[in-house]
């Protein structure tokens, strides 16, 4: 059976990286096989799942979802690109800087569906090419989203299962270094890019004249929208004073927006990625499968004889080891499978935080190395291509995996400075 | 006898190797709001619709935005814009065919319609193509059928 549940969990991570069939269909066909072959028995396949991940993601979306439709997330988009006039300097730091922020906040999948349109656009009317500029964008949202428990699912993962790590740990612990790295890798970015984005005077007059405002005037519900939001960010602060998870927060912000500015709850049940809840879902019987059938400890005892033990080459092997399969296969997928592992390396000890860091630091980061590292890099190539501009996985390859190695390198002096 | 028998069908339509300015014109000269993409053998390959039209002549990200009451007028992108599609095959922007059997009844058609977001279906007889029903027409055959007559229409601003 251990080797039914490594093979179902090897070949479906292989099919999701070739992108062969779409990747909630193998989740949950791989799921299923370990079911019906009996790896896992049908009660336990109901325990393996993570109800806390999938509750926080389901209130995010539907947060996110109703609160969009009142157009303040473009209104801030084309703000900032009016404050960069005709600096293209100025352009990519205020781009990488809101992205980073919304996905900090709002999950970095989210955040780039909300920039990247709106960026094509900007783009068009500027008369630059937009793939730097979104190449920019992806590249800080999964920086931005390392920063917070909620801000990419490798940390939503990591937050819903281990209860001992606070909203406001991952900010204290994670946001600090995630700052330096977007700033260090946004610079590299512009003068990468910079021959790319010159901007004429005209071009940025005509984006200067346009009225961001408008769509927000024309809307029923921004200011309910934007408090219920605002006020959920702010109560993921104090969650675990007022002792509820994350996933009640964000589920309890959705209800009161449901209530106060949901017209149709149809409508607003239609902003859930469902193909992702389920994806995670399958995910996590997966694991569980694996988890049962004692594969997940004998990666866990390898890996303590690799390391000799030792707390840094643990934190180091986790920090890259995650970077290179999430380059690999894709971040949720390795951080479902990596959570359990660094499960079982803490078991003997008290709790040390420093290998969870480390798995954050390491999914998030190496979600740049490749178009299918990341959720968000998988969307913002969708949207590319749906517009005519495609991005070739080469192309994306070239700046996302040296992005990746620098961003690798100042997340293990940190760990070597701070954590370990 | 079935309803698309006493429906006026349209013959719109043009063939698959057509450009989008080519679809674009025949879809003006119809009046209807979807044409037939047809292969050698009138058999229904595709829609080029309304909406067709539009996502061709404006830019392809507009479909990924929600917001753009801030935007302002264009007037010569349209033109260079329609330049460029122009000389597009059909094939490129045109959708999966809704077609209907001219046998189909009432309720066929009208579920049909129903789930139709172009408003127009394109009538089939052993695969080969008939004519393009509008459901304006199949919803005033109906009306007539049950004695309803229409008022003449209020002239237009």
């Amino acid at each position: 059976m251990t080797y039914i549940a490594a093979t179902i969990f090897v070949i479906a991570l292989a099919v999701i990286a070739l992108e062969w069939v779409h990747r909630t269909k193998v989740a949950l066909a791989g799921a299923g096989l370990m079911v019906l072959l009996g790896v896992l028995d049908e009660e336990q396949s109901i325990e393996a799942v993570d109800w806390a991940t999938l509750g926080l993601l389901t209130g995010m979306m539907i947060l996110v979802g109703l609160t969009e439709r009142t157009g303040v997330f473009t209104y801030v988009a084309l703000r900032v690109a009016q404050l960069s006039g005709r600096s293209p300097l100025r352009l990519v730091f205020l781009l990488a800087g809101v992205t980073g922020l919304f996905s900090a906040f709002l999950d970095n999948l989210t955040a780039i569906l909300l920039v990247v349109p709106i960026t094509l656009l900007l783009a068009d009317v500027l008369g630059i090419s937009a793939i730097p500029l979104v190449l920019v964008e992806v590249i800080a949202s999964n920086i931005g989203g390392t920063a917070t428990l909620i801000g990419d699912p490798p940390n939503i993962m990591i937050g819903s299962h281990v209860a001992e790590l606070t909203f406001v740990d991952f900010i204290v612990n994670l946001a600090p270094v995630a700052l330096v790295t977007l700033a260090l890798v946004t610079a590299i970015l512009y003068f990468a890019f910079r021959s790319q984005l010159g901007i004429s005077p005209e071009r940025a007059a005509e984006v200067a004249r346009l009225d961001p405002a408008r769509d927000i005037r024309e809307s029923r519900y921004v200011r309910r929208s934007v408090a219920v939001l605002l006020g959920t960010i702010v109560a993921f602060f104090f969650h675990a004073t007022l002792q509820l998870e994350p996933a009640v927060v964000a589920l309890a912000g959705a209800t009161l927006l449901l209530l106060v500015a949901g017209d149709d709850v149809e409508d607003a049940l239609e902003r859930v990625e469902w193909s992702t809840i389920f994806f995670f879902l399958g995910l996590f019987v997966m694991v569980g499968g694996l988890e049962a059938r004692g594969v997940i400890a004998e990666v866990a005892d390898l890996l303590t004889e690799v390391t000799g033990g030792s707390r840094t080459g643990e934190a180091m092997a986790i920090l890259w080891g995650s970077a290179g399969g999430s380059a690999l296969v894709d971040n949720i997928p390795f951080t479902a499978a990596m959570i359990p592992v660094v499960d079982q390396l803490g078991e003997s000890g008290p709790f040390d935080d420093a290998n969870w860091w480390a798995l954050a630091l390491g999914a998030c980061f190496g979600g740049n190395a490749t178009m299918i590292a990341a959720a968000a890099n998988v969307a913002a190539a969708g949207v590319l291509e749906r517009s005519g501009q495609p991005i070739s996985f080469g192309r994306f390859l070239v700046v996302g995996a040296p992005v990746a190695v620098v961003s690798l390198s100042v997340a293990t002096l940190y760990l070597l400075l701070f954590q370990l | 006898m079935s309803p698309l028998r006493q429906t006026r069908l349209v013959e719109a339509s043009v063939v698959h190797t057509a450009t989008f300015l080519e679809a674009a014109r025949a879809l003006f000269g119809t009046g209807i709001s979807a044409i037939a993409v047809l292969d050698r053998d009138r058999r229904v390959v595709g829609l080029f619709t309304d909406d067709d039209l539009l996502g061709g002549v404006f830019p392809a990200y507009l479909r990924e935005l929600r917001h753009t009451a801030f935007l302002r007028e264009e007037p010569d992108a349209l033109a260079a814009r329609l330049e460029e599609t122009g000389g597009d095959p059909v094939e490129r922007h045109m959708r999966e065919p809704l077609t209907v059997e001219v046998d189909a009844s009432t309720l066929h058609v009208a579920e049909r319609f129903l789930h139709s977001p172009s408003g127009a279906l394109a009538v089939v007889e052993n695969e080969r193509f008939l004519g393009m029903v509008d459901e304006v027409d199949f919803v005033e055959s109906l009306l007539s059928e049950l004695g309803i007559e229409r008022t003449d229409r209020p002239a237009s601003r």
